[in-house]
């Protein structure tokens, strides 16, 4: 084989190999009898609208961070790192237990949140926390890279050209970091929409899709988890795939 | 306009001198010429005047960067628009680029564009900004060398045009050669200040001649008698005599015309002839430069009309043509 075509064959197993579960999908689907459990049309509702909440959570709360880090020459860097490392290191199902045990009734922070009227155990509330904590060390990582990758002497001449730093993140930092954004965005959203462990944990009820298929699963048996999962890939994918094909046009932002 | 700014990070910096006209502050490499420039332009702590104390967004300067940090985003128009507001921003930009020459290629994106273009498109973009001062950081690294000169005469007559004092920075002498004040930089202080007809017709000492872009500039001392000194150039491992310019046993700076430089044989065996070997010939135009070894340096020699390269050459020139600066 020649060295050329070597990379080709590569690609091409692995591609076959990160195809084969969809494939097997398709074949182990019983399409004469696709049908769909009680709650899993609210299932879809749920993880649709919650999941949308955490990504703007996660956007508005992750964006100046990420670019903060990018930006700033601190002393304890190190430590910032650690923390974000930590958070994406923890297993799914040990995160939903560390936020039981603090924002639950009996933890500190959820005694004190539900006096304030905000229950964060098994609502809303908790199942976006529970999606907004599995997904924003991702989306802070991967956009801090983005930032970085805008060339800092950009910025200062837009200050230079009279715009407040506020103006110049506006119209130079972001639109230049767009595609990189993009890809965090999208990486969050599949994130916080496929996150189960720590959902389990923390909200069992509302029911999205990923803890409504092992519901299913348990209830009624594997020929009731894949038609909801056909369903899942369906609302999981527009996001991502318009986000990058967006971001590779010029003027997206 | 007076500049007067004192940098303590991350070099000790002063600096103080007018801009008039086009200014060309000439130093070398890691001099802090550029972090001069952005400390005027308020991208970096420093005390002085004009502008002291403000944000980079309130001082009106136009900073134009090495490589001119052009958008990649926007296209050439909007570039320029970036500093403007209003509904007219569009007609205005056009308006400046057409004063650059570069309106046909308002839709073009910086990176479609040559050096010498993403230059113009630059100095619109300053421009409309309505600074009271230019700041060019190496105007011409960027440029093809085959069509530098062509780009920094118009730079020039664009920047007369506009009537706001630039101030230039470079290690390039063909900058220095085209600038209406000439302001020289080393050991990061001002060592001369002056039009460019008196300073190269006089450059105050050795590095003065060498940011000049003068060639033969050496070091060496001064030896022998009061009535017959020498100069001893260790370099070149000779020594010979000079006029009393220095006293003796000072060590100097001298320098050499190219065109003072005379050619012998060195088997006429003429007092004071230094022998030497060619290395290089450069041709310029008419004008053919000799690259002559000596030692451990290296000489350069004009040819002028009808001089005769000898089979074993050797240099020697009049003590006069020496010219001599005390370090």
């Amino acid at each position: 084989m020649s060295h050329a075509r070597l990379p080709a064959a590569v690609s091409t197993l692995t591609l076959l190999l990160l195809a084969a579960p969809f494939a097997g999908l398709a074949l182990v689907t019983r399409w004469n009898e696709f049908g769909f459990a009680d709650g899993d049309g609210n299932a879809v509702a749920v993880s649709l609208v919650y999941s949308l909440l955490a990504l703007v959570l996660i956007i508005a709360l992750g964006t100046p961070l990420a670019w903060w880090l990018a930006r700033r020459q601190l002393r304890g860097l190190w430590l910032i790192d650690t923390l974000l490392l930590l958070a994406l290191l923890t297993p799914p199902l040990a995160m939903g237990l560390l936020l039981a045990s603090v924002y639950g009734p009996y933890g500190p922070a959820g005694h004190l949140l539900e006096r304030a009227g905000l229950i964060l155990t098994n609502s809303a509330p908790a199942f976006v926390m529970a999606q907004f904590y599995s997904a924003l060390p991702y989306y802070v990582i991967a956009a801090r890279a983005a930032f970085e990758g805008v060339p800092r002497e950009l910025e200062q001449i837009a200050l230079t050209l009279g715009h407040s730093p506020w103006r110049s993140f506006l119209h130079v930092s972001l639109p230049l970091a767009r595609l990189g954004l993009a890809a965090a965005v999208a990486l969050a959203w599949v994130r916080a929409l496929g996150e189960f462990g720590a959902v389990l944990i923390v909200a069992y009820y509302p029911q999205g899709i990923p803890v409504k298929l092992w519901v299913n699963l348990q209830n009624i048996g594997l020929n009731a988890v894949y038609p909801l999962l056909w369903v899942f890939f369906l609302v999981a994918m527009p996001l991502p795939l318009i986000l990058g094909l967006a971001a590779r046009r010029r003027r997206l932002i | 306009m007076r500049i007067d700014y004192t940098i303590e990070h991350p070099i000790a910096l002063r600096a103080a001198f007018d801009v008039e006209g086009f200014t060309v502050l000439l130093g070398a490499s890691g001099e802090g010429k550029s972090l001069l420039l952005r400390a005027i332009a308020g991208l970096v702590s420093a005390q002085g005047e004009p502008f002291g104390g403000m944000a980079a967004q309130h001082r009106a300067v136009g900073y134009l960067p090495q490589g001119y940090a052009l958008f990649p985003h926007l296209n050439a128009w909007r570039n320029v628009a970036f500093a403007l507001r209003g509904p007219q921003r569009r007609e205005h930009a056009m308006q400046l680029l057409e004063r650059v020459h570069m309106a046909e290629l308002a839709e073009r994106y910086p990176a479609t564009l040559s050096g010498g273009q993403q230059q113009r498109v630059a100095l619109a973009r300053a421009l409309a900004r309505r600074p009271q001062l230019l700041l060019l950081d190496e105007p011409t690294s960027a440029l093809d060398p085959v069509t530098r000169e062509d780009v920094v005469a118009e730079l020039i007559a664009e920047v007369h045009d506009f009537g706001i004092p630039t101030l230039a920075v470079g290690h390039d002498p063909h900058l220095a050669a085209v600038a209406d004040r000439l302001v020289l930089m080393h050991d990061r202080r001002i060592i001369q200040i002056g039009t460019p007809e008196a300073v190269y017709g006089n450059p105050a000492s050795g590095a003065a001649a060498r940011l000049l872009g003068y060639r033969n500039v050496h070091r060496g001392y001064v030896e022998g008698t009061t009535n017959a000194p020498r100069l001893a150039w260790p370099d070149g491992g000779v020594s010979f005599p000079i006029n009393g310019q220095a006293a003796i046993g000072a060590h100097v700076d001298w320098m050499i015309d190219p065109a003072a430089i005379r050619l012998a044989d060195v088997r006429d065996a003429l007092p004071n002839a230094i022998p030497a070997s060619i290395e290089v010939r450069h041709v310029d135009g008419r004008i053919t430069q000799l690259g002559l070894r000596c030692g451990q340096s290296r000489l350069w020699v004009a040819m002028s009309d009808g001089m005769q390269v000898p089979e074993s050459p050797a240099v020697y020139w009049p003590p006069t043509a020496i010219r001599c600066w005390t370090r």
